[in-house]
């Protein structure tokens, strides 16, 4: 289960994220950045309630970075230690900026 | 011709009846039957040799004047007649029973309602016990039937014998051997047999049964812990009875005498036979029974089992054991000991009955072995919470649907062992990524099976996981690992799962055996 909150203000949006992003829910994600990301120049995720990140989540957070680095900015918030560890190992924390 | 004073008019005919006698044959019966054409008509065809289409011509005529028309004590030549014309279809046409003799025949096998023996080179009989068996046969036949069609390898009977004072059943079985056989003539086969032996076991326990097919094993077992109430203190008891209450209905075929008389090799196919005691069930009541086979028979007196299976008592333990490892999908020994406990109790629960229901309270040597049995079996109770067990291998539908079961079946072994928060999310990722790349790839465009198989080791306390799939020859460990100094642009949006995988755990490896792609996952997670 995954459970996907996005709060839009004005050119920036904020998507928090809870649960498990795997080869299940990844697609649920993809599918409201798709559209929700038209026009917005600042992106945040807040990963606070996240528990379970595998590649199929990542690579939806990295098409999202490839996009934001044409049309903004993008930040992650609030990773927790295990979810910190797959970053590093995957080399996504030289990628995202996370804060 | 003669008639016999039945409420039936019984008419013998014997012979030949073709188109020289069929006319007169035809007048004969008609006055035989004059004024109870209406009444039920027995042809007995004992003695009849043959029948031309003339003489069904009469038979079909007799039909129309008298509906309730049978025929019974047909030889086989003139039941195929019959059988090719439709008769068989038009009326009631019952087959003569061949006479067979066992005398000197070798006997391979004996079960809880009767005993095969081997007729000739390509032919066994299996005698049943009960006098009146014709209803015990058409039972075992339609089981039969119902397990070949679900998938099991069985021999189904083609013909129903006089056997001395009882019936058989016979069924093909060219150049079989029983695994008892080979077991106690090749002891090199004894791995061999264990692996198939499992095989077969975890096939027939994967098998669905359509609801009230099949007797329901829980019903039989609730009753054996119910007699054993008078038997056993009073907290025993009860705790018995709530042991087996509390075992969920399960509509899963099991055998209900497995063991390797049973079991067939036949060529190179192996076949289950004796399937009288087919039912449905948890898979511990048939643990349970296969303990009995294996050791509870002969925990008393140790020569039991040579007897009667023909290798030794140490035997007999081992290919349990090896057997019970092979089916549950561990060599973990804690959870081997768990699970043979648990069927321990479902087995002396029913030796303790059935010795008691022999009188076996009567003898020295049969009070002494109930007393070993039933202290065993208190020393289990008061230790036991549950008589359920989970193996340590699903198959599975590779499909990425299917995920939430495989990592939640992971994560059941996981938490028997006590795993940190953080090992178990890296384990998890790494099942995902092999399970996803197995259903993405291994089979498109079809669907295929996955197994996964969970085990846990001590010193150190780690786990293995086993993914197994019979799709295209792929070695995921041989793919290059991603660049992940790269910059997000460069970067590309795949290639990541095998390499985290690679990562995390400490140890990955690839086989392709026997047609089948083998990859195994151990972690360190002590």
């Amino acid at each position: 289960m995954l459970n996907i909150e996005i709060t839009p203000n004005d050119n920036a949006l904020l998507v928090s994220l809870g649960g498990r992003l795997d080869t299940t829910t990844a697609p649920d994600l993809e599918k409201r950045l798709s559209t929700d990301l038209e026009g917005v120049t600042s992106l945040t995720f807040d990963l606070e309630n996240l528990d379970y990140i595998s590649s199929a989540g990542l690579r939806v957070l990295l098409s999202a970075q490839k996009q934001m680095n044409q049309q903004g900015e993008m930040k992650v918030l609030h990773v927790g230690e295990t979810i910190m560890e797959i970053f590093e190992v995957t080399g996504f924390t030289d990628i995202l900026t996370i804060e | 011709m003669n008639q016999e004073k039945d409420i039936a008019t019984r008419i013998v005919l014997s012979g030949r009846i073709d188109s020289t006698n069929a006319a007169a044959t035809e007048h004969e019966i008609m006055n035989q039957i004059s004024g109870r054409e209406k009444q039920p008509i027995v042809l007995d065809m004992t003695d009849l040799q043959y029948i031309s289409s003339a003489g069904l011509r009469v038979i079909l005529r007799l039909k129309k004047t008298s509906p309730d028309l049978s025929l019974i004590n047909v030889n086989p030549e003139v039941y195929d007649i019959l059988d090719m014309t439709g008769f068989t279809e038009m009326m009631s046409v019952e087959k003569a029973y061949r006479v067979v003799s066992v005398e000197g025949c070798e006997e391979i096998g004996r079960g809880a309602n009767g005993t095969i023996y081997r007729i000739d080179q390509d032919n066994v009989v299996k005698v049943y016990n009960n006098a009146n068996a014709l209803a015990d046969i058409q039972h075992e036949r339609e089981v039969a039937k119902l397990a070949l069609i679900l998938g099991i390898p069985t021999a189904i009977s083609y013909d129903v014998v006089r056997v001395n004072e009882s019936y058989g059943s016979v069924f093909e079985l060219l150049n079989a051997r029983s695994f008892s056989k080979i077991l106690s003539s090749s002891p090199d086969q004894f791995d061999w047999c264990v692996k198939e032996f499992a095989e077969m076991l975890k096939k027939i326990h994967s098998t669905v049964v359509p609801a009230g097919k099949l007797p329901d094993m829980k019903e039989k077992v609730v009753s054996w812990a119910e007699f054993m109430k008078d038997h056993l203190p009073e907290a025993s008891g009860q705790k018995l009875l709530a042991l087996v209450n509390a075992i969920p209905h399960d509509d899963h075929m099991i055998h209900g005498d497995y063991h390797t008389k049973n079991l067939e090799l036949q060529n190179d196919e192996v076949l289950l036979i004796d399937m009288d005691t087919l039912a449905v069930g948890h898979p511990v009541f048939e643990l349970g029974s296969m303990y009995n086979s294996f050791v509870g028979f002969s925990e008393y007196d140790h020569g039991v089992i040579k007897k009667f299976q023909g290798f030794d008592f140490e035997t007999a333990k081992a290919f349990w054991r090896a057997s019970l490892a092979a089916y549950l999908g561990t060599n973990h020994e804690k959870k081997i000991k768990e699970v043979e406990n648990k069927a321990r109790i479902i087995g002396y629960t029913r030796l303790i009955r059935r010795a008691i229901r022999r009188n076996a309270m009567e003898t020295d040597s049969g009070r002494a072995e109930i007393e070993l049995w039933k202290s065993e079996l208190i020393d289990l109770l008061a230790k036991t919470d549950s008589l359920l067990f989970t193996r340590n291998e699903v198959e599975i539908d590779a499909l990425n649907e299917n995920l939430p079961q495989v990592i939640s079946f992971i994560e059941e072994h996981l938490d028997e062992v006590g795993c940190s928060p953080k090992i178990k999310m890296q384990i998890q990722i790494a099942a995902e990524e092999i399970f996803v790349n197995i259903a993405n790839y291994a089979y498109r465009p079809d669907v295929g099976k996955a197994s996964v198989r969970v085990e846990v080791s001590d010193d150190p306390l780690s786990v293995v996981i086993t993914f197994m799939d019979h799709g295209k020859p792929f070695d995921p460990t041989k793919n290059a690992d991603p660049d992940v100094t790269l910059s997000a642009e460069a970067r590309d949006i795949g290639g990541l799962g095998i390499f985290m995988t690679k990562k995390i755990m400490d140890d990955v490896k690839y086989e392709y055996v026997d047609g089948r792609n083998i990859l195994t996952l151990k972690k360190d997670i002590s």
